[in-house]
């Protein structure tokens, strides 16, 4: 099974089904909602865009940057020992890791739970702001970057895993127990919204000829 | 109809339709506008897929039936398998949180390999099974939420924050999870899409 392309075809009412990759004659036209084309071979709705794919992104992304704080201010491990009763923030757990002094394992955590969240929530709004805003501004990159964070989003679910299994390891242990924090569940949700936000974001829009509401891109 | 013809591909990324042709094996296709993977000169067959994904069945088995860790303390031992990590978190209080690991770590890979395997044993005895087009649209989602390698990772970074407080070593389901890494990238390589062109 050897088939690939070499030719672009201009053909702009070809739309490629999601699903099963076969390429359809577009019959919707213009936006349409009410009106449902669907692949003839496996049967998936077809769309030359996603629908609500701005204002999906943007929901998403505006309330991953609000749980971004208390993800980031709530400690999302709560240690308990004879001696003491410590609470540790994201920020807070890397700091001890490279005060310890395990660089490597610093380094990595934080780019799992900081940068990699901060990355996916600025590049998706610089994403939806530019489709409308900014439609003929540097489309390769823009296409790559939204492949790169399609790439990386998983890896800042790391932090909720190690959470997850020290409390489930450390249990019934005569020196000290580990639970999981409140800022957990906020960090958790960061991660299940960007992840959600990255989906709804459709990058054939950044493709587009014209930008939504009539704005004509000028290159 | 709206059927164009199976002779065109469209990029995924900017919906630029291009015309397949020959590409040679380990070479990949990419798209002339957006330089987005078309596709790849080299696949793997029915059968290979269908033996990976029979191997990472039984990884996911030993995966979460055995211990994934396990640290010594004064003379006692504690472990943790990946349901029983599951539970801890949803008995303190943490449910969504378990919901979320569990989706996935636990049920996202079981219907990547279960939804596989009802495909992929038919298809291999040239049959279409039936729900087939449903049944790739379950694959597609399984394979964006399944994050099983970074599970892994993060019970290497459990293991490695536990050692600095007592004994503790890798268990064998630790070592099932590294095996399922591997088979589920080389799975996935395969990619879904052309599970259609198998059907006829």
């Amino acid at each position: 099974m050897s088939r690939a392309s070499n030719d672009a075809v201009p053909a702009p009412d070809v739309i490629g089904c999601e699903s099963c990759g076969l390429a359809s004659l577009n019959l919707v036209e213009g936006e349409r909602p009410d009106l449902v084309q669907r692949c003839p071979r496996c049967g998936h709705v077809l769309h030359l865009v996603k629908p609500f794919a701005i204002q999906r992104t943007w929901a998403c992304v505006v309330a991953a940057a609000i749980l971004y704080v208390p993800a980031n201010t709530l400690p999302v491990l709560v240690t308990t020992s004879a001696l003491q009763h410590g609470e540790h923030t994201l920020l807070g757990g890397i700091h001890e890791l490279w005060l310890d002094g395990s660089w490597a394992l610093a380094v990595i955590v934080f780019i799992a739970s900081i940068a990699v969240p901060v990355l996916k929530i600025g590049v998706l709004g610089l994403l939806a702001w530019t489709v409308r805003y900014a439609p003929a501004w540097r489309r390769h990159e823009r296409a790559r970057l939204y492949r790169l964070i399609e790439v990386v989003g998983h890896w800042s679910m790391l932090d909720v895993y190690v959470v997850v299994l020290l409390a489930a390891t450390v249990r019934y242990g005569a020196l000290a127990s580990v639970d999981a924090g409140d800022g957990l569940l906020a960090f958790a949700a960061v991660v299940v919204l960007t992840l959600l936000a990255t989906w709804s974001f459709d990058p054939r829009l950044i493709w587009q000829e014209f930008a939504p509401h009539g704005r004509r891109a000028s290159a | 109809m709206s059927r164009v013809e199976d002779s065109l591909v469209v990029c995924d990324q900017c919906g630029l339709a291009h015309r397949w042709g020959p590409v040679g094996p380990g070479a990949v296709a990419r798209c002339t506008r957006c330089d987005a993977v078309l596709g790849r000169g080299h696949r793997l067959s029915i059968g290979s897929i269908l033996a990976l994904t029979v191997a990472a069945g039984a990884a996911y088995l030993v995966a979460i039936n055995a211990s994934l860790l396990t640290i010594t303390l004064r003379g006692g031992a504690d472990d943790a398998t990946l349901p029983e990590a599951i539970g801890v978190a949803w008995q303190g209080g943490q449910k969504l949180v378990a919901v979320v690991a569990a989706l996935t770590a636990l049920v996202a890979p079981a219907a990547f390999i279960f939804f596989r395997l009802y495909v992929l044993i038919p298809l291999a005895a040239n049959r279409k099974p039936p729900g087939f087009a449903t049944c790739v649209r379950i694959l597609h989602q399984a394979g964006r939420w399944n994050m099983v390698e970074v599970f892994t990772v993060g019970v290497l970074l459990a293991l490695v924050r536990l050692a600095a407080l007592a004994e503790a070593t890798p268990g064998p389901g630790l070592l099932a999870l590294g095996v399922m890494t591997v088979l589920f990238a080389s799975i996935e390589s395969a990619g879904l899409k052309h599970l259609w062109w198998h059907v006829r």
